[in-house]
């Protein structure tokens, strides 16, 4: 049999990745497609008619300030949470792989945050700062308002959560990174003179690059679209204070029942979110070195 | 081998096909609950009714999401409950397309409280809800060491009195406020809305500039009692970290005296091991005619699908008929689910105190009706401005500018 025919190579994508495609196509591709279709409508989520009204509803998202006060948060709880994260998690990692006593442990405990759903995490931490943190600062004799009943506490609160969930996670992509660098460069290095700091800085960070890529790359996609603990921690709580995007959303679609037009501000969401991550992954890739 | 497993299969098959024609499956009745408290009551309820009808098979759901935001996702999902019980304002948006007209059911004439549109029966009060301030007898005789008469307390300055005696008899706080914007925006500023004799020549009057809120003798007056309880709310440092349990908690106990809220409270309630002598007053305030009545009325719907099948529909009609005539149903109601019947015809005693004192303010017509139509995004907008009136970000003025605001773009549904 001929392989370098067009009937050939269809038939052998075909069987190892047709079911693949065609379930990617029915629940990805889809509704993608119809939730564009749904952007140029004026439907309410319920009622048969979905009357057409062209580029109404985008306009509208561009006019819909709470909108665009809920993407500027988004944007700042991301800015702060994706740092923090990266910190932590680069230094969690390092801990993890210098040799110190029970690092497997610590590995396992550190990643566990990560295993508890969104939702469980936000009301576990409501309980924490609303009941042990206000205990904690009455028993002080300071303040005994709850971090969540401020807006900008309950900002810090979000960043905070969101760093202890995912530093775990991104710890494991930075542990395998370190383990990926040849401890033939690093012994090079020190015998050459470095530091153990310059070691780090010259050789060990530039040769992890692509996890700091692959880390940076997911937290910043995952910030972006925060929702469960965003819901179960403050709900937009103070007076719609602490309401991202995705929530802002939600609202709009489901809630407020202006479908369409929730379905268009998740549509620019998304654009605004690949176009960042994308452009963080060109950037990050472009200075990839090998040793 | 092969064969015979071939074979056994192929039968499997024939008597599958054989039962479901010779056998009638039993119908589904699929019903959506939206009253989280009365859950397991509902299903057990399921169980019993589908032991005792073969025909029948009952299966309850509950979804904590919005009602509006659930029953949106099954409609586009083309997976509609046959029973659904969703609020007021729902029957209204949805029930024009998707329910069931049910105008010749019996039922109708013995309830004051179903939802008619377009001179169509689409919606089934399942009880009567009202809300109001939520007293505690015991705690406030012990206090200022006299009988309590919620009758006697009619206007802010009465309540502001008997706030001062029981401060001085030792309770510091005695109030309590819920922070949830559906307590503040869809209980306590709708009844702004329906303590004017035409809500809807007052909404329009505030689009179209005629009325200014700021001004208004009804707002200011409902605003002046709420001021007295939030200056005399247990959580006043921190209003916006009220936790609803802990204030219901405390009223149970009697470390507060009142709170705002309605007769759903007691499902909380009742876990504190309350004093028997709690019930419900109206807000006191200075509006003549309304200060001596609940608001509230009918609350929760059920309505049928028009879309599921003709037994589904004759199932689920019987069974809303099985609620209001039947024994069994009707103690499921009062009884089992301590809910307050919205039928003239049931005449058993409602159980909990809460209940008891919306009953007799229903029964003798004290009851200020609820305006149904507010639009979706009422409770959740008008909400955030009163949270930070709550929370002291904005005063008086800057809530009812905001209030103002809101209306500018915002439309009531359609009735």
């Amino acid at each position: 049999m001929k392989q370098n025919t067009l009937s050939y190579k269809v038939k052998q994508y075909l069987m190892f990745g047709g079911v693949g495609t065609a379930l990617f196509l029915c629940v990805v591709i889809a509704p993608f497609l119809y939730g564009l279709y749904l952007t140029l409508t004026s439907w309410d989520g319920v009622s048969k008619a979905k009357p057409f009204v062209g580029f109404q509803n985008f306009a509208a998202a561009f006019q819909d300030t709470t909108y665009w006060q809920a993407m500027g948060r988004t944007l700042i709880y991301s800015v702060f949470a994706v740092i923090l994260i990266n910190i932590v998690a680069f230094a969690l990692a390092y801990l993890v792989t210098s040799g110190v006593k029970g690092q497997n442990f610590f590995r396992a405990g550190f990643f566990v945050p990560n295993l508890i759903g969104g939702i469980v995490l936000g009301y576990v931490w409501q309980f924490v700062f609303n009941r042990a943190f206000v205990a904690i600062g009455k028993a002080l004799g300071g303040s005994s308002v709850s971090l969540l009943a401020t807006p900008n506490g309950a900002m810090f609160a979000l960043i905070l959560v969101s760093v202890w969930q995912y530093a775990g996670y991104m710890m494991l992509i930075y542990v395998a990174g370190f383990m990926s660098v040849s401890k033939d460069v690093q012994e090079a290095s020190l015998i050459d003179g470095c530091t153990p700091a310059q070691a780090m800085k010259n050789v060990t960070i530039p040769l992890m690059r692509s996890s700091f890529v692959q880390c940076i790359f997911l937290s910043i996609t995952r910030c972006f679209v925060v929702y469960d603990v965003n819901l179960s921690l403050t709900k937009g709580e103070p007076f719609g204070s602490s309401v991202m995007a995705a929530m802002h959303v939600y609202n709009q679609a489901f809630t407020y029942r202006n479908f369409g037009l929730g379905q268009a501000e998740a549509v620019i969401l998304f654009l605004v979110c690949a176009i960042v991550g994308v452009t963080q992954v060109l950037v990050g890739k472009r200075g990839e070195v090998e040793a | 081998m092969k064969k015979t497993i071939a074979l056994l299969l192929a039968l499997v098959m024939v008597f599958a096909l054989v039962g479901t024609s010779a056998f009638a499956a039993p119908v589904e009745v699929t019903i959506f609950n939206s009253k989280m408290e009365i859950q397991s009551q509902l299903e057990e309820l399921a169980n019993e009714w589908n032991a005792d009808h073969d025909d029948v098979n009952i299966t309850v759901y509950y979804s904590s999401d919005t009602v509006a935001a659930h029953m949106a996702s099954r409609y586009a999902a083309k997976n509609p409950y046959v029973i659904s019980m969703v609020d007021a304002k729902d029957i209204y948006s949805l029930g024009p397309e998707h329910a069931l007209d049910m105008s010749d059911q019996d039922w109708v004439k013995d309830t004051t409280q179903a939802i008619t549109v377009d001179g169509k029966v689409l919606g089934f009060p399942v009880c009567v809800e009202a809300r109001g301030i939520l007293y505690n007898a015991s705690a406030i005789e012990a206090a200022t060491g006299e009988a309590f008469d919620p009758a006697a307390i009619k206007t802010t300055e009465d309540f502001q009195a008997l706030i001062d005696a029981l401060i001085a008899g030792g309770m510091a706080t005695p109030c309590g406020l819920q922070k949830e914007d559906w307590s503040l925006a869809a209980h306590f500023f709708a009844s702004v809305y329906e303590m004017h004799d035409d809500p809807d020549a007052f909404i329009a009057g505030i689009k179209d500039g005629s009325v200014n809120l700021a001004d208004d003798a009804v707002f200011n007056a409902l605003m002046d009692t709420f001021d007295v309880m939030k200056a005399n709310n247990w959580m006043k440092d921190a209003p916006l970290s009220a936790v609803r349990e802990d204030t219901e908690m405390y009223l149970a106990l009697g470390e507060i005296a009142f709170k705002y809220g309605g007769n759903w409270d007691w499902s909380d309630i009742k876990e504190f091991e309350p004093d028997e002598n709690l019930g419900m007053m109206p807000v006191p305030s200075a509006l003549e005619g309304y200060n001596d009545k609940l608001v509230g009325g009918g609350s929760k719907y059920f309505f049928i699908d028009n879309s599921v099948s003709a037994e589904q529909q004759e199932a689920a009609k019987q069974f809303l008929n099985w609620l209001v005539y039947d024994e069994a149903g009707q103690d499921f109601l009062v009884n089992t689910c301590a809910l307050v019947p919205a039928f003239s015809n049931i005449t058993l005693p409602v159980s909990d105190p809460l209940g008891a004192s919306v009953k007799s303010y229903a029964d003798t017509g004290a009851m200020v009706g609820n305006y149904n139509y507010l639009p979706d995004d009422h409770y959740a907008k008008v909400g955030i401005s009163f949270q930070k009136y709550l929370g002291d970000q904005i005063d008086r003025a800057g809530f009812a500018d905001e209030v103002t605001a809101y209306w500018a773009t915002a439309e009531v549904g359609a009735h």
